[in-house]
């Protein structure tokens, strides 16, 4: 990686001087997939995705449910462990057909943040506490130090005032927000959404949205499955389509899904436009 | 330490006669105590408060009290009112009486279980209470608490070795025996223990299996 | 029946209290290993203590006494009849106590475990920080009564001589010849014991629920 043209880039994107897709996406490629591929029994899944994500990019994944696009997700962070491919983060280089050590099953899970369809807080602690936890136990940061950190998440999600309270007092928008700040207290690389609003009311799918978006602003990486064809078109830089285990299309966001090229993601554009 | 070829022929006879009639007292204490527990169920449900009264302490007292305490209670107590029972008899009505409290509560809760859209449904069909209860909840109901009535089958089985201290000759006073005629009583317990194994466990996995079939019903 | 009568089923009641809360301590202490083991990754360890638990339940307690107390204590070595209970009921718990974690590390959402990869806690601090705190709360209620039918359970002590409720019962019936009144009285006792378990597991479990309701 390089950190020069990492800032330009982020000074370019961020005063909109260019284009996110016509930015150079050789040179600082953060996380790469080489033939990612998973099967249930005889079901494929993922057949073979070869994908690569420049760092700052925003890249939304859209596609008809049982298309493989949560799957995609959950084996970039082997909470699915995939059958084979390679998955590059980074330094990092992971060969999904070979056994993964404890260790850089660690390195990858710390590199990479993870935020759940169903939040997934931990019911019997505090907000602050949930932020803080795996700072203290993955990071060894001291409870004063953590709980600090938490703190400035929480106030950047908004949602300071809520750190003493449980979860359970939180609306569904909120603990998807404090979801967010915990999967950041580890300073993760890229972060990874798993329809992030989809168990969520609209009006409150949008306050989430709302910090994604931020987030996005700041130069995080994010690759996010979703059905919000909002934030697919306005906020990410690229949009990828799969379907059957496919990527059907892929290209920059207000290209694919203004003027899409395949038939199969016209249908899909289509059907959702439709409801 | 394990009993010997020679001592097992010698007293497999002995246990297995031992085995049945610890066999005959489940049966026949399920076969009374279910339709018991049946009706405890619906008379702590009814408006009735005599009704509800008798079938709560009946169901209360069968429950809390510990079953080798009802066994001895009719056994050894009922004879002061002038009510002998056989040692046989005796068990039967104490473990009938555990299992029907017992049931009472596993049959209530199913019953309850049913979907109110259902009660709903009979009552809007115009159905009779007698009939809403035949054709719709029992049916449904006892679907639901089949697999506890089984699980609560295996351990009036074991129950049954209680009846050991009113002197029924069950399985379990069988081994006793041998183990105190011969002075073997580890080969001759462990023997009686093999046998109890034997049934108790296949039995688990029968409930297991029952239990999983009974869950996919319900998600449907 | 005279007041004094009942000297004897109160010093009983305390050998039932005794004999309780050991077991318990036991089983729910040695609980934790072999649902450990029970879900160990290892087969053969996972193998042996599902088979050990298997055995454990399938057999009467009762019988569980008298191998404990005529087996091993006549032929390998002496055993009080309090401490042959005490083994025979506390192994029957370890295996109950088991089963009750099993049910309720099994009910806790698997979006916990997930939550917890991603963030990278390692085994220790899932089992610590996240899934035992739950699990703890949910088994509450089931080992609550479980705990009482183990102090009925225990009952079964009189047939080995421990001097505990039933046993007092049983020698206050043949002295005074009215069994009737003794056995009643002694089963009132026994559901006098259960309330106050019960009435304590709910204002835990009240308590716990009010705090974090989910």
């Amino acid at each position: 990686m390089d950190g020069a043209i990492l800032y330009l880039r982020e000074d370019d994107r961020l005063h909109g001087r260019v284009q996110p897709a016509m930015m150079p996406a050789s040179t600082d490629v953060l996380i790469r997939l080489k033939s990612l591929s998973k099967h249930y029994g005889t079901h494929i899944v993922l057949d073979g995705i070869d994908l690569d994500v420049r760092s700052g990019e925003v890249l939304a994944i859209i596609g008809p449910s049982g298309s493989g696009k949560s799957t995609l997700l959950r084996c970039i962070n082997y909470l699915e462990p995939p059958d084979g491919g390679i998955i590059t983060i980074g330094s990092m280089t992971i060969d999904a057909a070979r056994p993964v050590a404890r260790a850089e099953l660690s390195g990858l899970r710390r590199r990479v943040g993870m935020v759940f369809q169903s939040f997934n807080l931990f019911p019997h602690m505090s907000v602050l506490r949930n932020v803080s936890l795996a700072q203290e136990r993955v990071l060894g940061r001291s409870r004063a130090e953590a709980d600090e950190r938490s703190m400035q998440l929480l106030k950047r999600v908004g949602l300071a005032d809520k750190a003493g309270q449980f979860p359970v007092r939180c609306s569904g928008g909120q603990q998807q927000r404090i979801a967010i700040a915990r999967s950041l207290a580890l300073d993760p690389e890229i972060m990874l959404f798993d329809e992030p609003t989809s168990a969520l009311d609209p009006e409150l799918g949008l306050e989430v949205l709302a910090v994604m978006r931020e987030l996005a602003e700041t130069g995080m990486t994010m690759i996010v499955v979703t059905h919000e064809m909002g934030f697919a078109e306005n906020v990410s830089d690229t949009v990828m389509i799969m379907a059957d285990g496919h990527i059907v299309e892929k290209g920059p966001s207000k290209d694919v899904m203004r003027n899409p090229q395949q038939e199969r993601t016209k249908r899909f554009l289509r059907a959702v436009h439709d409801r | 330490m394990f009993p010997t070829q020679d001592e097992i022929s010698a007293w497999l006879p002995d246990l297995l006669g031992g085995l049945s009639i610890s066999l005959q007292v489940t049966g026949l204490s399920l076969l009374i105590g279910i339709p018991f527990g049946l009706v405890l169920a619906l008379g702590v449900l009814a408006k009735n408060r005599l009704l509800k009264g008798v079938s709560l302490f009946l169901v209360e007292v069968g429950r809390g009290a510990p079953a080798l305490v009802l066994l001895q209670f009719i056994y050894f107590g009922l004879p002061s009112t002038g009510l002998t029972l056989s040692s046989f008899s005796a068990a039967i009505i104490a473990l009938a009486w555990n299992t029907g409290a017992y049931t009472s509560e596993i049959i209530r809760a199913s019953l309850q279980s049913v979907a109110l859209g259902q009660r709903e449904a009979a009552e809007a069909l115009g159905l009779s209470r007698f009939d809403e209860l035949r054709y719709v909840l029992l049916p449904q109901g006892l679907r639901v608490a089949l697999p506890a009535l089984l699980g609560f089958s295996i351990l009036i089985f074991q129950g049954t070795s209680l009846c050991f201290t009113i002197a029924l000759p069950e399985l379990v006073s069988r081994a006793y025996e041998i183990g105190s005629t011969t002075f073997r009583y580890f080969p001759a317990l462990l023997a009686a223990g093999v046998l109890y194994a034997a049934i108790s466990i296949p039995a688990a996995f029968l409930v297991n299996h029952v239990e999983k079939r009974a869950g996919l019903y319900a998600q449907r | 029946m005279s007041a004094a009568d009942l000297l004897p089923l109160l010093r009983g009641l305390t050998w039932t209290v005794a004999l309780t809360a050991g077991a318990f301590l036991i089983g729910a202490v040695l609980g934790v290993p072999l649902l450990a083991a029970r879900q160990s990754r290892l087969w053969p360890l996972r193998f042996l203590a599902m088979t050990a638990i298997q055995i454990v339940r399938a057999i009467p307690p009762i019988l569980w006494l008298f191998i404990i107390f005529f087996g091993l204590g006549m032929g390998v070595m002496p055993i009080s009849p309090f401490n042959a209970a005490l083994m025979g009921l506390g192994l029957i718990a370890a295996a109950n106590m088991a089963e009750i974690y099993r049910g309720a590390v099994a009910s806790i959402h698997f979006g916990q475990w997930e939550a917890s990869a991603a963030l990278d806690l390692g085994r220790w601090s899932i089992f610590r920080d996240i899934i035992a705190p739950q699990a703890f709360r949910v088994a509450l209620p089931s080992a609550a009564s479980y705990l009482i039918g183990l102090m009925k359970e225990t009952a079964v002590a009189s047939t080995i001589g421990v001097a505990e409720l039933a046993y007092q019962g049983n020698q206050l019936s043949q002295l005074t010849f009215r069994g009737l009144e003794v056995f009643a009285l002694v089963g009132l006792f026994y559901v006098l014991l259960s309330l106050p378990i019960a009435w304590l597991s709910r204002v835990a479990d009240g308590y716990l629920r009010a705090k974090v309701a989910r």
